[in-house]
């Protein structure tokens, strides 16, 4: 194993590296979309039981069934990826934006209207810092489902970790499939919890002083 | 500072509340829709299916035999597998919210979390090159999978109910067992029931992989579709995954509904 990571541990930092680039970029497309339809969502309240029904049925979509589907439209490769892992990450973000937005207690946004704030420096200095604390956890979950997702996206070429899993999967019987499949696996994890423990600290130095538990 | 506390406090409560248990407008939406939404989109294929003009290689592996093979293997594994997982996690998290294991439920939480961070396709990849190919190793892989949401949720169910309706229970001469099963269980049900479906819906998406490793199911078709690189295999063999982790989300807010204790 450890023959195996020395050997070859410029490529699995680079492929580590794509994994995460991959994820990262994807969750932060993500984060701004769910804010932007969250926010449309806050406007129209008409249009919450809809959105949540949507991501419901989003989430249950499975993501191979999903990557066939989106084959014929974007190829093989990595954009197909990043609009699949995207198309997830969008899900549990949206679900805790609109509860977050909704959540502001209304008597707040009142003050800060009276206070002469316009539509805009509510929303930006109101209603996003004080649901960001929930914001924050949906894309934490997204970030650790986007990580698997991105795994899965390997099949059709997408760039990652990934591709170790199945090459272990097609040279089973052979004395590095089992380096590979760990390699790939292990690898995931690691980073998802690197990830999860940066997005902890982020929440540190964005949630503001006022509403830190 | 101290009128801004509870208005966070609000949102967190809501955002676990909506996870564990949809808001019931919601949840009676996705009955109607869901069936129907499920019906028309698998009548509109097989109207597809009957017309299209395929090659001859699109003809085999879109036969109704082999499509029906492969429905009944994955709905097979999604069931057995689901099955384990209800008899493993809820005995398990009943027992770790009794006497002195209480204390280690938060560890045994957290560990069942980091776990999830492990994609599913490497594990079910690991568990093959561990045990070998077949049927078992998929559900073994499904079950590790789908474990965690049906634990969590029961501690969390068996947590949340009111301590003053245990001791009530108590109080009015029931032991420890009846307690928890006529008192604590019913009460925390409709929450374990949302951890079940949760992880069935997990498991059915997942069980599109164990293909891989022998164990049959609907990525079958999906594989061949796209190695053989044929759009309408892989348009058609996604779709009908996805139409049936749908109807298995749908029977599953069927059960939740079903079994949900009057008066709660």
């Amino acid at each position: 194993m450890w023959d195996f990571i020395a050997e070859r541990h410029r490529q699995i930092l680079y492929d580590g590296f794509q994994h995460v680039y991959l994820v990262v970029l994807a969750v932060v497309a993500a984060t701004f979309i769910a804010i932007l339809i969250a926010m449309l969502v806050t406007k129209v309240p008409r249009l919450g039981g809809v959105t949540n029904m949507l991501s419901a049925i989003g989430l249950t979509i499975p993501g191979f069934a999903l990557v066939g589907l989106l084959m014929p439209a974007t190829g093989i490769g990595s954009t197909t990826a990043f609009i699949c892992v995207c198309f997830y990450a969008v899900l549990p973000i949206l679900r805790n934006a609109v509860v977050g937005l909704q959540g502001v207690e209304p008597v707040l946004l009142e003050s800060a209207r009276g206070m002469g704030m316009g539509e805009a420096a509510v929303i930006a200095r109101v209603r996003l810092p004080l649901a960001w604390p929930v914001i924050l956890a949906g894309i934490r979950v997204s970030l650790q489902m986007s990580m698997g997702i991105a795994a899965i996206a390997a099949y059709v070429l997408g760039p990652g970790l990934g591709s170790y899993i199945f090459t272990g999967l097609a040279q089973i019987g052979g004395k590095n499939a089992l380096n590979y499949a760990l390699v790939g696996t292990l690898g995931v994890v690691l980073l998802a919890l690197i990830l999860d423990l940066l997005l902890v600290l982020v929440g540190r130095v964005t949630i503001p002083k006022g509403i830190r538990v | 500072m101290t009128t801004l506390d509870p208005t966070v406090a609000t949102p967190e409560k809501s955002v676990r509340r909506s996870r564990l248990r949809p808001a019931g407008g919601e949840s009676a939406a996705m009955l109607m829709v869901l069936p129907i939404m499920v019906a028309i989109l698998f009548i509109g294929y097989v109207i597809w299916r009957q017309t299209a003009d395929l090659d001859s290689i699109e003809e085999s592996t879109l036969a109704w035999g082999a499509i029906w093979e492969q429905l009944r293997d994955h709905i097979a594994i999604t069931l057995v597998a689901s099955a384990i997982v209800v008899v493993i996690a809820v005995p398990l998290g009943i027992l770790l919210t009794r006497g002195r294991a209480r204390a280690i439920a938060p560890a045994v939480v957290a560990f069942a979390n980091a776990g999830q961070a492990a994609p599913a396709i490497g594990l079910i990849v690991l568990l093959a090159i561990w045990l070998g190919f077949g049927f078992w190793t998929g559900v073994l892989g499904l079950v590790i999978y789908g474990l965690l949401p049906v634990l969590r949720n029961t501690i969390t169910g068996l947590q949340g109910v009111d301590p003053t309706l245990v001791e009530a229970g108590r109080g009015i001469g029931m032991s420890a067992p009846q307690v928890l099963l006529r008192v604590e269980l019913p009460l925390a049900l409709p929450v374990i029931m949302a951890g079940i479906r949760t992880a069935l819906v997990l498991v059915v998406g997942t069980a599109a992989l164990v293909t891989f490793i022998g164990a049959g199911g609907l990525g079958g078709a999906l594989t061949s579709g796209i190695n053989l690189f044929r759009f309408p295999v892989m348009v058609s063999a996604a779709l009908l995954i996805a139409l049936l982790a749908l109807l298995i989300e749908w029977v599953g807010r069927v059960l939740e509904t079903v079994l949900r204790p009057k008066g709660i």
